[in-house]
């Protein structure tokens, strides 16, 4: 059932409009940090070029105590697997 | 020993009503709550709270569990002659700490 | 209430998303048809509201943004200009972003909330209906708690807790004084604005003090005894700043019960400080428009509901930000975002009819304790017993035993958020 919720935001999320009102818990938090487009070379990691399959192995990584993050392995760590694969879902296709 | 902070006026007039002012750092562990290895931590409270003037108790106060950490204590008195303010604060080991104050207190009545 | 299946409600979703989608979108293409948008107004354009009237705009309703001033001057990171690191310029922000965005924006103070009505009206009389509104007023300093303290004493010791003038005053100050002098900050007791801010803070002033003056030091009083990232600044303090900075907690009799601005003192229960600066941090509540709403309880914060923000005590008004009592969440120009863009999508599906879904909500905090030495605090949120609370296992501070390239780095990403989400509001 899930699955289908999630299913119906990527279909709708060319509308920018419903995109953000189906955002799964947590995903509108993200753009606070990371820009919608590029990012501060230097600065905090671009995931603007990034994959949903890409964010959503880099995030379940940091939240086994893999790579080399500064904050994002605290927050990935409130996230259940589903919960991160509906936000990278969201995220990409909102671009 | 524990930390202690007083605040008794140096001068008054007699007659006076003087606030004092007493604060102690202590842990006051209520003996209900469990360490990290599962067991209880034991009781350690200030139990008693005591001020005396020239001797004479004018203030005193038990204290329980539920009284918060680094209790802080603010009662009033009337200043009636110059002399020695001591605060003592006895635990449950039987510690009794004791600070003292001098009060200096002139001739002429409060109004 | 009655209970809620989230299987039930996922089907409904599902079944509904596309005629959702077309209305939304036809309401927006047709200007015909836009006047039947629902209206919300936003009060207050700071990170929580101007982030509201931002994303309540991208859900296609009517909003009107309400602000007395015509600029915003951003909290965050001020403490480096207070240390003269950094232009207050750098700080300011304009609206014409969120006008671009398609927001109305009122340089008006609201006067009066009719909460049966569902009118505001304006400082000039202008009255504006709402079918919900949200409140982002933010804070005001609560002088009738601090005897002593008052908007005039706080021209003498500035507390720089609302940037803009405040903080001029306070860079001013600590520039013109004297190698050897002792400035003397006062800290209020729980909750306020920016947890860490304090000793973000302190640590600047010590930086300054170390680099320019450096036979003065810096007292601390505190109505607390623990504070958030305690040991990561304690830790630093001892390594950057030792002998300079003496912070006095609450049980070593911080607390300052008054202040007496002729002579610079800030009195405590066992002792009076004389300061050659002073930098006096009242206790502090939710701006004024929430008290006139009747949206703030006793306590002088405004009680939400943890999904919708919508006010405990007057329905229709929604309350984010510094302002609203939200659980576990800190005061924080990230938190007042992250629950922004929650209330904004909350509003739109009230508005549709629908229920909203539990949200999750996240925050993040960067302090400096140095211009290249940064830490964080980081926390995630979800409702639970009709308040925020923590997500247990997510969150918390950086390492204690991080090597200096981690905190060279966290410094460099403080500076990279504030870009980015001031980018996102004012942008």
């Amino acid at each position: 059932m899930r699955r289908l919720a999630i299913l119906a935001c990527v279909m709708v999320a060319a509308t920018p409009i419903v995109h953000a009102a189906e955002a799964p818990p947590g995903a509108s938090a993200c753009s606070g940090c990371h820009a919608p487009r590029g990012g501060a070379s230097g600065g905090i990691p671009p995931i603007a070029a990034k994959s949903a399959d890409e964010i959503t192995a880099t995030m379940l990584a940091y939240q086994a105590g893999e790579g080399e993050p500064t904050v994002m392995n605290r927050i990935a760590k409130g996230f259940t697997e589903p919960e991160i694969r509906a936000i990278a879902a969201w995220l990409v296709a909102g671009r | 020993m524990a930390r202690t902070l007083i605040n008794v006026p140096a001068t008054a007039k007699r007659g006076e009503v003087v606030e004092i002012k007493a604060l102690i750092s202590h842990p006051m562990e209520t003996g209900f709550r469990t360490g990290s290895d599962g067991a209880l931590i034991p009781r350690d409270i200030i139990h008693r709270f005591a001020c005396t003037y020239n001797g004479e108790e004018v203030f005193s106060a038990d204290l329980f569990p539920a009284i918060t950490a680094n209790p802080f204590i603010t009662f009033t008195t009337v200043a009636e002659e110059s002399g020695e303010i001591a605060l003592s604060w006895t635990d449950d080991q039987g510690n009794t700490q004791t600070e003292t104050a001098k009060i200096t207190v002139g001739q002429d009545p409060v109004e | 209430m009655t209970p809620w299946n989230p299987n039930r409600r996922a089907v409904l979703k599902t079944l509904t998303a596309a005629t959702v989608t077309v209305t939304a979108s036809a309401a927006l293409s047709r200007p015909v048809h836009a006047q039947g948008a629902a209206r919300v107004v936003v009060i207050g354009g700071g990170f929580a509201g101007g982030t509201a009237a931002r994303f309540l705009k991208g859900h296609g309703l009517d909003v009107t943004l309400v602000e007395p001033n015509p600029t915003y001057t951003a909290c965050p990171l001020s403490n480096s200009v207070v240390a003269g690191l950094r232009s207050l310029d750098r700080q300011t922000f304009g609206y014409d972003g969120l006008r671009r965005a398609g927001v109305t924006v009122v340089h008006q103070r609201a006067s009066k909330v009719d909460a049966e009505a569902r009118r505001v009206t304006l400082g000039d009389g202008v009255a504006l209906d709402y079918d919900r509104l949200v409140l982002a007023p933010g804070i005001d300093m609560n002088f009738g708690a601090l005897p002593g303290y008052d908007d005039k004493a706080a021209e003498i010791m500035p507390h720089a807790w609302k940037a803009g003038p405040q903080t001029t005053l306070l860079a001013r100050q600590l520039e013109a004084m004297e190698d050897g002098g002792v400035v003397v900050m006062s800290v209020p007791a729980n909750p306020y604005r920016c947890p860490p801010g304090p000793y973000e803070r302190a640590s600047l002033i010590a930086h300054y003090l170390k680099t320019r003056k450096p036979r003065s030091k810096l007292i601390v009083l505190d109505a607390k005894d623990s504070f958030s990232k305690q040991r990561l600044f304690q830790a630093a303090w001892e390594k950057l700043y030792p002998g300079l900075l003496e912070w006095v907690s609450l049980s070593s009799g911080g607390q300052v019960t008054s202040v007496d601005p002729a002579s610079l003192t800030l009195v405590t229960d066992f002792d009076r400080v004389k300061a050659a600066v002073a930098n006096v941090i009242p206790p502090q509540k939710a701006a004024s428009i929430a008290a006139l709403a009747e949206v703030a309880d006793r306590t002088g914060w405004c009680p939400i509901d943890p999904v919708t923000f919508e006010s405990r005590l007057r329905p229709g008004i929604h309350v984010i930000g510094d302002a609203a009592i939200a659980g576990a969440m800190p005061k924080s120009a990230f938190a007042a975002n992250a629950q922004a863009k929650v209330c904004a999508a909350a509003v739109a599906t009230l508005l549709r009819g629908e229920k909203p879904a539990a949200p999750k909500l996240i925050n993040t905090c960067y302090s400096l304790v140095a211009p290249d030495y940064g830490i964080s605090v980081a926390g995630v949120y979800a409702p639970s017993d009709g308040r925020l609370a923590d997500v247990e296992g997510a969150g918390g501070t950086s390492p204690l035993d991080a090597p200096a390239s981690f905190r060279a780095k966290e410094a460099v990403y403080a500076e990279s958020w504030f870009d980015t989400i001031t980018a996102e509001v004012f942008g």
